[in-house]
């Protein structure tokens, strides 16, 4: 009689190992995919036409078709997704800065604390798509403008929760002991209270990262971001609705799934991270 | 609620859903009245923003085409022979200087005033002083002479003013500036019956047109994106439709595939003056030590291979185009190259002074780059794919082409100092030759956009607008192109690169009979809409 080797509460496994070790290995492909996503899309340039080759079905030469230009739509989603990549990256650290200041400047009094709020909240309220347009458009379009825009509006969430992480480090007595030591207010947010946040800090950061790009997309997809021939993931899909009634349906299909299956790698990566980091799933 | 009212809402609502699905079944919404007739415009008959006014250009501003609620002192016959409509006739005087004009007397607007002279002279002299795209700054005075006769005088001789007197549409001298974009009054076949600012304009008849009565007793004009036109083909419910460039190989059921040679001249301009820091008043950039080189210029105008771009992008829809003017009577086929002879262009780079010696595959010259911006609308997907195969091609010639897509006040800021992608249709040479290629100071305005100036050529303009002889004139604009090795064509200074020729195309349902209509003025499909019939009235 063959033992039932393992209950069936387990979740399904493909080899034994414990939770920790699956769950860096599921952060190493992930994040191996899309490293090379990034790579082979930052060496795709020019996307060679080839009007004879126009609108055709996705095939093994063409694995997802190709546009009105005849153009490989597999290399032109690759680059836009590496694209998108660089844009959600670069936006994700410019708002992690911003929140890691406000977060610790939050430390300093109770009016700090009060002033960062505020700026949370006024930040919030502002429609998010809406403000993303009008601060691209402030720095005058392009990658520059979808980076910095995404970039300066993406740090809200993050900078409350580290606000109120904040707050509970600063009921701990060693912090008042500190302040009775004499030591000013940068000092004691530096070293007693950075080291504490930084766990929040990196999970906030990966799961920005999928919000970035999909903000990416929609902006490039409203037309405010960047111009037509550059080969990011909104422009594709934009110019896609153009032949959905000639019926080209894998203009749309291939590069929106692509990019839904990048967001969900993010979000893969950043759950299993955030396990591995909380103290209370960590030794599972 | 007692189960009798709870009967009568779901009796009601089942009778709605039927209703509904029953009227949507029968046609739907759809117009059925054969004398209906539905249009949809192109970009270049946009809707107007400030209404249908010809003071702002509708007709005859940026596009000239017919403005249905005005009619012109001329128009143009199935031969393209310009020829009286409002006017009876009119003569030039000897030294050109002042054209008078007689117009007929049995005409009502359709308010009921009476058309006469002063509606005319009120309309020129208003156009005038108007900003707009419509350029009367020769006309110096048009009176009144009685109430059938109008002079215009001339600040200097203009062979090209008939085209003017075309496409100005008559507005009465009670003219208020304030409403009348909205409520347009004119002597045109039709009367602006309704706008909904942003969707339609609804056109009905005229009951004091002076012509022969239209077979179209209503017109609904749509003015969708171009990304809809296609699914507004298809799902039946206009009965004209430009075809998209997307679509040149599309084929739609009930519909014929319609093309109309317009002149439609689609090139690129390429900066004419070398840079030294100069800035137009605007703060526009001037110059470019690339394309100010005659190497570039003449180089990219031989081995661009233009036939194969119009039968790939445009889908055989287009010709080649070199001068901008190809296809009318004032062009000059000897200001044409041989083109996509690569090696040619190859031997004129390398005896410009342009060789590749860092081994990167683009060209330089004195450490400087063969290398420039291209600004395009990217609106439209015929001059991004147009921007995007020039780019392609001048690559293999050895010289770099930066795509810049941006909206037209971004181009108009760059279009001195970068490579601007234009396009022209006017069949008047004072817009397509002078206008163009006639020297001028950096004024911002989108004509010569590359400031070309060549001051031979300028002179034979100069010459031809002067000219009393229509056939005079045409030889001394085709002069302009190429006169000593100089002149605005590819042979000559190539200050541009033309390359195709795009016709209009358009899906009509295939029970409309369009009439004959001329040549080359394919953009304005509605310029004999009171020829226009419906065969099939069962529709």
């Amino acid at each position: 009689m063959i033992k039932k080797k393992y209950n069936d509460k387990e979740q399904w496994f493909i080899y034994h190992a414990n939770l920790r070790t699956k769950t860096l290995v599921v952060i190493g492909l992930a994040i191996v995919i899309i490293l090379s996503i990034f790579i082979s899309g930052y060496f795709i340039r020019d996307i060679p036409t080839n009007f004879v080759n126009a609108m055709q079905m996705p095939s093994l030469e063409h694995l997802f078709g190709t546009d009105w230009m005849g153009r490989d739509m597999f290399q032109r989603t690759i680059a836009g997704l590496g694209l998108s990549i660089m844009v959600g990256f670069i936006a994700s650290v410019v708002s992690t800065i911003i929140s890691i200041i406000l977060g610790l400047f939050s430390s300093f009094n109770k009016f700090a604390d009060e002033v960062v709020a505020g700026i949370i909240d006024l930040f919030s309220s502002i429609p998010h798509i809406l403000l993303i347009i009008l601060v691209s458009m402030m720095f005058g379009g392009g990658v520059y403008g979808v980076i910095m825009g995404v970039g300066l509006t993406h740090w809200t969430p993050l900078a409350r929760v580290l606000r109120s992480e904040v707050k509970e480090i600063m009921t701990k007595e060693y912090i008042s002991l500190s302040e009775n030591l004499g030591r000013n207010k940068v000092w004691i947010a530096i070293k007693h209270i950075f080291p504490l946040i930084i766990s929040q800090i990196i999970v906030g950061v990966i799961l920005m990262f999928p919000h970035a790009i999909m903000h990416e997309a929609a902006i490039t997809f409203l037309g405010f971001g960047l111009p037509p021939h550059e080969p990011a993931i909104g422009v594709i899909l934009a110019e896609s609705m153009h032949y959905l009634s000639s019926g080209c349906w894998w203009l749309a299909f291939y590069p929106g799934l692509s990019l839904l299956l990048v967001v969900l790698l993010f979000d893969l990566i950043g759950e299993n991270v955030e396990k591995l980091l909380n103290p209370e799933t960590a030794q599972e | 609620m007692d189960q009798k009212t709870k009967m009568i809402i779901v009796a009601l609502a089942a009778i709605i859903v039927i209703g509904l699905a029953a009227f949507a079944f029968m046609g739907g919404f759809h117009d059925s009245d054969p004398t209906h007739l539905t249009v949809a415009t192109h970009s270049n008959m946009a809707e107007p923003e400030a209404g249908f006014n010809p003071l702002t250009g509708w007709g005859c501003g940026h596009m000239n085409y017919n403005p249905l609620v005005q009619s012109c002192l001329f128009k143009t016959d199935k031969n393209g022979e310009i020829v009286p409509d409002l006017a009876t006739d009119y003569s030039i005087s000897a030294d050109g200087l002042k054209w008078t004009v007689n117009v007929r007397d049995d005409v009502k607007f359709s308010d009921n005033s009476t058309f006469d002279a002063k509606d005319v002279a009120f309309t020129f002299n208003t156009a005038k002083d108007t900003e707009t795209d419509l350029d009367l700054t020769n006309l110096k005075k048009v009176t009144a002479k009685n109430d059938t006769c109008i002079e215009f005088e001339l600040v200097e001789p203009r062979s090209t003013f008939i085209y003017d007197l075309r496409y100005v549409g008559i507005v009465p001298e009670e003219y208020d500036n304030e409403t009348y974009g909205e409520h347009p009054i004119g002597t045109g076949p039709y009367v602006l019956d309704h706008w909904d600012k942003g969707q339609q304009a609804i056109f009905a008849l005229n009951d004091n047109w002076y012509g022969d009565k239209p077979y179209f007793t209503q017109i609904n004009m749509l003015f969708p994106e171009e990304s809809t036109w296609l699914e507004l083909t298809k799902s039946g419910q206009v009965d004209v439709a430009p075809v998209a460039t997307s679509a040149l190989n599309e084929s739609v059921d009930g519909y014929n595939f319609v093309e109309k040679s317009a002149g439609r001249a689609q090139g690129i301009s390429l900066p004419y003056l070398e840079d030294t820091g100069k800035t137009s008043s605007a703060g526009a950039k001037i110059g470019n030590n690339v394309t100010a080189d005659k190497a570039i210029r003449e180089a990219l105008n031989v081995g661009i291979n233009r036939q194969k771009i119009c039968d790939e992008v445009f889908s055989d829809h287009a010709s080649p185009e070199f001068t901008s003017v190809d296809t009318r009577e004032f062009a000059n086929p000897a200001a044409k190259v041989k083109d996509g002879y690569v090696a040619k262009a190859k031997q004129i780079l390398k005896e410009g002074g342009w060789e590749d010696t860092d081994g990167d595959g683009i060209v330089e010259k004195d450490g400087v780059k063969a290398s420039f911006d291209l600004y395009y609308p990217p609106d439209y997907l015929d001059r991004q794919s147009l921007a995007t195969v020039f780019a392609e091609q001048a690559k293999d010639l050895g010289i770099e082409v930066n795509l810049k897509g941006a909206d037209w006040d971004t181009i108009y800021l760059n279009m001195y100092s970068s490579a601007a992608l234009m396009q022209q249709t006017s069949p008047d040479p004072y817009k397509s030759i002078y206008q163009q290629y006639h020297s001028k100071e950096a004024d911002d305005f989108y004509m010569n956009p590359n400031l070309y100036s060549n001051s031979a050529s300028d002179k034979l303009m100069e010459e031809a607008m002067h000219s009393t002889n229509s056939d005079a004139a045409n030889a001394l604009w085709a002069q302009s192109a190429l006169v000593n090795g100089g002149g605005w064509g590819p042979a000559g200074d190539a200050p541009w690169v033309w390359i195709a020729n795009y016709n209009y195309n358009y899906f009509v349902k295939d029970d409309i009979d369009m009439g004959e209509q001329p040549d080359g003025l394919g953009n304005d499909f509605l310029i004999n809409i009171c020829e226009w019939t419906r065969s099939n009235s069962t529709a």
